[in-house]
């Protein structure tokens, strides 16, 4: 009896203290915001997140108050948040990746729309067209945050040592490349079939595309997937890629392998976006250079997706939903912009670049520059993720042999 | 409260029963019954994302079974139950009934073979996930000491996958093996001094003394078991992720893709069926082994 | 001591193969925690790059400095103490009760109920992730320790009355019957002297449950968002950012996170197993 007693005091004790905490918070006439985000603790981006949250609770004591809440456990936090769409209470506001499940809630009303309120003067903090690349018709329920480009890095060293001067501009060039860097003893492509996440391979594929269909390579993807001939071609070139000239790790490796492999000087040719600039010193950096994916029908198309995106809750109350906005324009100023982008992130907001930059944060703004077009990641058009990860199961089929590149295109989509 | 005092017959006391069987029932009906029935319902319609809901009878259990990856997933599942239950539960057995025979060193035995129950799955994951690293793992560099490295991918070759992702587990049978010795530390010696008398050897003496005795945990671990195994996701996720190219795959593994693509339909029938054919299988398994026991007690009864 | 082998062909081949496989396992238990350990002293590169078997140049001291304060793990640690001691009690205590009014009564809907609640072993947890989520908004417990607690002592419920269950089952009625005749109530029968009896049941199935909440994750990542719920394993995440992973640094805080248990485990198994084995044979 007694043991019982105690067990119940016990819960008590620790359910009161519970409830106690969450009760605590609300009673002020102050809004309380929450802002769930991975881009905190020790992500590059959480100082500049903290500290522009800080600047705008000072500014708005009294009237709103914003709460940064996460870790920078970007796959977990991105699976709670969807589980909370699912059951149908997201948080306030959040940051969010650009994929087909999330898009799918632009159906229900749980997002606020930020179509109306674009319209004004907070249109113009963004680049020029960006906002249209998250909206689907005519409802802007997420911005664009952060932005992708993602160049070939050579490391120019390697290539030098086995006699090649510039990177390879053809693809018979870039073959040879291969040929000629395997001989002596380095690897060629840096690649990852990641378990379900095949991520290098994919953004390969998505730079093999938008050289042999342009940048609008795949504008229709989700209705031709199954019968364009173009993509076979894509998949046949990577098939050779990642059968002959990568790691041998290459299936069931994760980023971190391929990085590695690179920043240890092994990997001729890698590609990356541009937070992980800030991954090579300053003497790496010297020998690496950015560049196109060799052309095939098309010359210089450049990867440029959007990487994450902002969204909030919908709001009855006017109150809190200007709120909401209040917050979101302010965290979309120019001047936040570029402080953020000190960690070497590249932001769909229009900003001054920093002039300190390091020397491939300006090689990729020249090929930003001088790039044809963009074309979005191969992940981001394709549809959920149940499909994206059939890409990395298929791909160590393709690899080892088990199926052809036809093959690997049927059988992601017969996924889809 | 009543009391009957008449000899030989407790009184229910259906307010007792009741009260004592609340708590369990309310956690069960908002943790077991309101998400299952969710689940198997909304596993008739097309549910997506937040989307309306239609009716749509079998159609998603049809396209599950013609789906050729929850083939090999239901494959994947089936051996991983035999595999837990009838190698992992034998080897956890066996080791229990050396160890009780308390050789030199046996608590150490007993306490490292314990030892990764109490660490999490995922780290043990992780920990593998870099042993079978075909470039610097260290099984391979082991078999490098021997000549015998040849490079293998372990995860990641489609022929030894599934092999690897179970080994992985197989091997760590601290928990059913404690549970075992438990149960056969409670066996009298008494019994086994009668055996010894009778000329047995220490093999007879544990097949005729000690697995009779041992049935009951015996045939509760190997439920356990093949429970464990229907339902298993987490380390064929972390190791793999299902792969490559499905041949690790798991009912378990392939509801989470659906998931997380928010595809809730879909992930629910996965749901469901995980649930229908642990259950089935499981209660064939338990009828056969409580149909030898009856067997066994109407011989031992007419002897 | 029991049986004597003699000293046959037979018998030596025996002794043989029991002791290789007695060495065989416990190198595979642990050789690879040894390796875990001296590769969380290692730096990014080293452990990605260089053959297992090399240590470290330097001793990276500072991985399991940043395990400490990076991710205020002291404080998740006293969660997942909170968290494990209170569902395991609460656990107990109604898989107990309820084991009792299944396996003392004989009732009509008996085996019903006790199926039914015996089923849920065979649930996937993962796939009510959503549902579950729905429930601990409801009641409004979503990021508190509430939610762990009650959401871990639903789902352990099946298998701890699965084994209780068993172990009640196995106690003479003739104790209850007598108890009564001398006059005892109901709840007394339970407190007095089937759930003393039950202990062996109640240590295997508490153990159970406090290993599981110790080393739960994919609910601790879904219910809670701030740092005042969070539990120890999600400690391991903060390591891994949107586009890095500090293997080693994740290694140290694995450690970390391992070492109390380990040493909480090498203490008590003593009581531990004497908790289960003590009484009779039990099923």
């Amino acid at each position: 009896m007694k043991k019982l007693v105690i067990a119940f005091l016990m819960l008590a004790l620790v359910l009161s203290f519970t409830f106690a905490q969450s009760a605590s918070e609300s009673a002020d006439k102050e809004i309380e915001l929450k802002f769930v985000t991975w881009w905190t603790g020790a992500d590059t981006k959480g100082p500049y997140v903290e500290q522009i949250v800080k600047a705008f609770n000072e500014e708005h004591a009294g009237k709103i108050h914003v709460t940064l809440e996460g870790t920078n456990d970007a796959d977990g936090i991105f699976t709670q948040i969807m589980t909370q769409l699912g059951a149908g209470n997201p948080p306030d506001i959040f940051s969010v990746k650009p994929q087909a499940d999330f898009y799918g809630y632009y159906d229900s009303n749980l997002l606020m729309d930020f179509a109306e309120d674009l319209k004004g003067d907070w249109g113009k903090q963004f680049a020029e067209g960006i906002v249209a690349s998250t909206t689907i018709n005519g409802a802007t329920k997420s911005l664009p945050y952060e932005m992708a480009y993602v160049p070939i890095w050579y490391n120019m060293e390697i290539l030098n040592a086995v006699g090649i001067e510039k990177v390879p501009e053809t693809m018979e060039e870039f073959w040879a490349m291969c040929e000629k860097v395997t001989e002596a003893g380095y690897y060629a492509t840096a690649q990852m079939t990641g378990g379900t996440n095949a991520w290098f391979s994919m953004l390969w594929y998505t730079s093999i595309c938008g050289s042999l269909a342009g940048a609008g390579a795949f504008d229709n993807i989700k209705n031709d997937w199954a019968t364009n001939p173009v993509y076979v071609q894509a998949a046949e070139i990577l098939c050779k890629m990642v059968r002959e000239y990568t790691t041998p790790d290459v299936i069931g490796a994760t980023a971190a392998v391929a990085n590695s492999h690179f920043k240890g000087g092994e990997t001729a040719a890698y590609l990356n976006g541009p937070w992980w600039i800030g991954n090579l010193d300053a003497a790496a950096q010297e020998h690496t250079e950015m560049a196109f994916f060799p052309a095939i029908n098309y010359k210089d198309v450049l990867i440029g997706s959007v990487q994450s995106n902002l969204a909030a809750a919908n709001q009855k109350d006017p109150a809190k939903r200007a709120a909401v906005i209040e917050f979101l324009r302010y965290f979309t100023t120019a001047q936040n912009a570029q402080l953020v982008s000190n960690a070497g992130s590249v932001l769909a907001v229009k900003y001054e670049p920093l002039a300190d930059s390091a020397k491939l944060n300006k090689d990729l703004q020249a090929r930003i520059n001088e790039a044809s077009g963009f074309i979005p990641y191969w992940e981001n058009c394709i549809g959920t993720a149940d499909v994206v990860a059939e890409f990395g199961q298929a791909l160590s089929a393709m690899i080892q042999g088990a199926i052809t590149p036809a093959q690997f295109v049927a059988q992601i989509a017969s996924v889809m | 409260m009543s009391r009957n005092l008449s000899a030989g017959k407790i009184n229910r006391n259906w307010k007792g029963i009741l009260l004592f069987l609340l708590p369990a029932l309310v956690l069960y009906g908002l943790f077991f019954i309101y998400p299952i029935v969710t689940v198997v319902f909304t596993s008739f319609t097309d549910w997506m994302n937040f989307k309306s809901m239609n009716f749509v009878g079998f159609k998603n259990y049809i396209n599950l079974f013609k789906n050729p990856t929850f083939l090999k997933a239901i494959r994947n599942n089936f051996i991983w139950a035999m595999v837990l239950a009838f190698v992992q539960v034998p080897i956890a057995l066996s080791m229990a009934l050396v160890l009780a025979r308390k050789p030199k060193g046996w608590k150490l035995f007993r306490t490292v073979y314990f030892l990764p129950t109490v660490i999490s799955g995922s780290a043990l994951a992780m920990m593998w996930k870099a042993i079978y690293n075909p470039t610097n793992g260290v099984l391979n560099a082991i078999l490098g000491l021997f000549g015998a490295n040849q490079g293998i991918n372990w995860l990641g070759d489609m022929d030894t996958a599934l092999v690897a992702v179970l080994v992985q587990q197989v091997f760590y049978f601290g928990y059913f093996m404690v549970i075992i010795f438990a149960s056969r530390l409670g066996i009298d010696d008494t019994m086994y001094e009668a055996a010894m008398i009778d000329g047995a050897n220490t093999w007879q003496q544990e097949i005729h003394v000690t697995l009779p005795m041992l049935k009951p945990v015996l045939v509760t671990a190997i439920t356990l078991a093949m429970a464990y195994g229907f339902r298993h996701f987490e380390s064929t996720y972390l190791l793999t992720g299902g792969g490559p190219n499905h041949v690790t795959e798991t009912m378990g593994t392939f509801l989470y893709t659906k998931l997380s693509s928010a595809k809730w339909a879909e992930g629910n029938s996965i749901g469901t069926t995980i649930i229908l054919l642990g259950g089935i299988m499981i209660s064939v398994i338990r009828s056969l082994l409580s149909r030898e026991r009856a067997v066994k007690a109407r011989k031992g009864g007419a002897a | 001591m029991i049986a004597q082998n003699k000293l046959t062909v037979p018998g030596i081949i025996a002794k043989v193969f029991k002791w290789f496989f007695l060495i065989f396992f416990l190198m595979f238990m642990v050789l690879p925690l040894v390796w875990l350990i001296i590769s969380a002293f290692k730096t990014n590169q080293e452990f990605n790059l260089k053959s297992p078997f090399s240590l470290p140049e330097v001793w990276q001291f500072v991985n399991f400095k940043n395990a400490l304060t990076i991710s205020n793990l002291p404080r998740m640690f006293l969660h997942s103490i909170i968290v494990a001691i209170a569902t395991t009690a609460l656990n107990l205590v109604v898989a107990a009760m309820s084991a009792f009014a299944l396996s003392r009564e004989k009732f009509r809907g008996n085996n019903l109920i006790l199926t039914f609640l015996l089923s849920g072993v065979l649930i996937p947890i993962i796939a009510l992730m959503v549902p579950i989520m729905k429930i601990n908004n409801f009641l409004k417990l979503y990021d508190t320790l509430g939610a762990l607690i009650l959401t871990y002592t639903a789902i352990n419920l099946p298998v701890s009355i699965f084994l209780i269950h068993g172990f009640m089952s196995t106690i003479p009625r003739e104790l209850e019957e007598s108890a009564t005749i001398d006059g005892c109530t109901f709840l007394q029968r339970f407190t007095k002297i089937i759930f003393p009896l039950t202990k062996p049941g109640l240590v295997t199935a508490g153990t159970l449950v406090f290993i599981y909440c110790w080393n739960e994750f994919t609910y601790a990542m879904i219910l809670t968002i701030s740092e005042k719920a969070r539990t120890i394993q999600l400690g391991i995440k903060y390591f891994q950012t949107e586009f890095f992973v500090d293997y080693t640094g994740m290694l140290a805080a694995i450690v970390i996170t391992m070492l109390p248990t380990i040493i909480v485990y090498t203490f008590m198994h003593d009581r531990i197993i004497s908790g289960m084995t003590a009484g009779a044979v039990k099923g």
